[in-house]
């Protein structure tokens, strides 16, 4: 076991030089400050911008909707979110130019209202569900007197 | 004033914050980016001008179906990687240890995370950037890519034999085991372990539903997040137009003559004289790096036949030259397993049309298997080599 981690270890850094050398002979000192600016910005971004936003939206989520609600309400954020920031250079076209009509030619604008529309939809009716199963009376339920917390949590 | 004290990992307390949770997403994002690291090295290799071992011309969709994954591998990564690094989060506040030892290890194996996550996080935004042509940045894009895949495959490897044994712990037991979790992971949150699992698999799935259509003609109508309808003339898009390309006026010159040569034998045809030549039809997809993909069924010269008029003897490279005078790719090697293959064409026309001069009006090339920057439109001068 510690022999095949140390021989699989040596490969990653095996590969991880050799991407490090293509990296400082094939671009030039100005494509590497941009390329090193890339590398870093995408950290800073997702760790200090990104992460926290996700999780004061979960508080919020947790302080403004009815406690039915949390569990349908946190996988569609959890869907819609992913989706929408994947989708952002769609989104915002900014690669479209006008001498080339078949690129970026959707409507992506009115694809994003009909999928938040449905994710909306989905979140209700399931928040429905589980209130409603959690007024009948379950006397075969284990768990609290008043059934199982939200999304069995 | 006093700054706010950075959190601590103790202060993060759902339960869903878990090696059973993290290694369940780790071996999929790991497969993802696997498929995403292959398919790469394909692509890369296949747009190498000189190919030792010369990359095959069949089966023709091979292309087609090697970048379609490599593009929908390093789209289902977005959602894994963003609850991936979600359940690790609080690990980014643990105190160093002490001790100078302990801290060098701890301090090499953040360092390769710290290469893992930066790699990681780029290769998908650059890609998913590339794909929509969005290129906000002063690096070569192709140079970059690949050099960071490696780098990131790198530490991805590296990252797996640091903590085989717990994925390894992990993947084996139940998804509520809790014998690896900190202390204070003991929060039930509002939804499960599965249940986080499952919304993970399912914006994964969704992300792909929302994007694929660009290659996978029958999700074309739920592609909302396509970077193609797959509309343009004759029914198949366009990447680069002649006007990006700067052929407009060249290209339909009444003077345009596409020269043959082989040695010290030149010749000279106009495209009527293409047109007068034995016309074959062949049924070959447009691959694009970028991802995106169509069939098309394309009539013209087969360059085989073309080659012949100047006596080239087969297994001879052949140097193509575009008209264009912007971008790369102007100039193109055509290898001679695909100047040889009889499904290579010297195309003049387009699912029944006339080639568009979007798509390479006077002539442009099409040949099995091969990646869309290669298929040279507005071709003026085919050269054997020696």
């Amino acid at each position: 076991m510690r022999a095949t981690r140390a021989a699989v270890g040596a490969l990653g850094v095996l590969a991880g030089a050799y991407g490090a050398w293509l990296l400082l002979s094939r671009l030039d000192p100005t494509q590497l400050t941009s390329a090193a600016l890339w590398l870093a910005g995408g950290v800073v971004l997702h760790d200090f911008v990104l992460t926290p936003l996700v999780l004061v939206g979960v508080l919020v989520v947790g302080r403004v909707l009815p406690r039915h609600a949390h569990a349908p309400a946190v996988v569609g954020l959890v869907v819609l979110g992913a989706v929408t920031l994947l989708a952002i250079p769609v989104l915002g076209r900014f690669g479209a130019r006008p001498d080339n009509p078949t690129l970026l030619d959707r409507s992506y604008g009115a694809g994003w209202l009909v999928l938040a529309g449905l994710t909306v939809v989905a979140v209700v009716v399931a928040s429905l569900v589980v209130r409603s199963r959690h007024r009948v009376p379950a006397p075969t339920t284990e768990g609290s007197p008043r059934g199982p917390r939200p999304g069995g949590g | 004033m006093k700054l706010p004290a950075p959190p601590s990992d103790e202060q993060f307390t759902s339960r869903l914050r878990s090696a059973a949770v993290a290694a369940r997403i780790g071996l999929w994002l790991g497969i993802c980016f696997a498929i995403a690291f292959v398919t790469g090295l394909i692509s890369h290799y296949a747009q190498n001008h000189s190919q030792p071992i010369p990359f095959p011309t069949s089966p023709s969709w091979g292309y087609r179906v090697t970048q379609g994954l490599h593009v929908t591998a390093g789209t289902a990564a977005v959602p894994l990687l963003l609850v991936k690094l979600w359940t690790v989060y609080p690990r980014l506040f643990i105190r160093p240890p002490r001790g100078a030892r302990k801290l060098a290890v701890e301090g090499l194996e953040r360092a390769s995370i710290g290469v893992l996550v930066a790699g990681a996080v780029f290769q998908l935004v650059t890609g998913l950037m590339n794909s929509s042509q969005w290129y906000p940045w002063g690096f070569s894009f192709r140079a970059t890519h690949y050099a960071v895949g490696w780098v990131t495959i790198g530490a991805m490897v590296v990252h797996i034999a640091v903590k085989l044994p717990i994925i390894r712990h992990a993947l084996t037991g139940d998804v509520e085991d809790t014998s690896q979790d900190r202390p204070t992971a003991t929060r039930h949150g509002v939804l499960t372990r599965r249940g986080l699992l499952r919304t993970t698999w399912g914006a994964a799935g969704l992300a792909v539903l929302a994007t694929a259509g660009s290659t996978v003609p029958f999700l074309r109508d739920v592609s909302i997040f396509g970077v193609r309808s797959g509309d343009g003339p004759a029914g198949v898009p366009i990447n680069r137009s002649a006007s990006a390309a700067g052929v407009t006026a060249s290209a339909v010159s009444s003077s345009f003559m596409l020269t043959l040569v082989h040695g010290d034998t030149t010749t000279g045809l106009t495209r009527q004289d293409l047109l007068d030549l034995p016309q074959r039809t062949e049924s070959l997809p447009i691959a694009c790096v970028e991802g995106w993909s169509a069939s098309a069924t394309w009539t013209g010269v087969r360059m085989r036949d073309l080659l012949d008029l100047v006596a080239a003897p087969p297994g001879r490279d052949v140097v193509v030259t575009s008209l264009q005078q912007r971008g790369a790719f102007g100039v193109t090697v055509l290898q001679a397993n695909f100047a040889d293959d009889d499904r290579t064409l010297l195309a003049l026309g387009l699912n029944g049309e006339t080639l568009a001069l979007d798509h390479g009006f006077p002539c442009r090339v099409i040949a099995p298997d091969r990646p869309g920057v290669l298929q040279t439109k507005w071709v003026t001068r085919l050269e054997v080599q020696a």
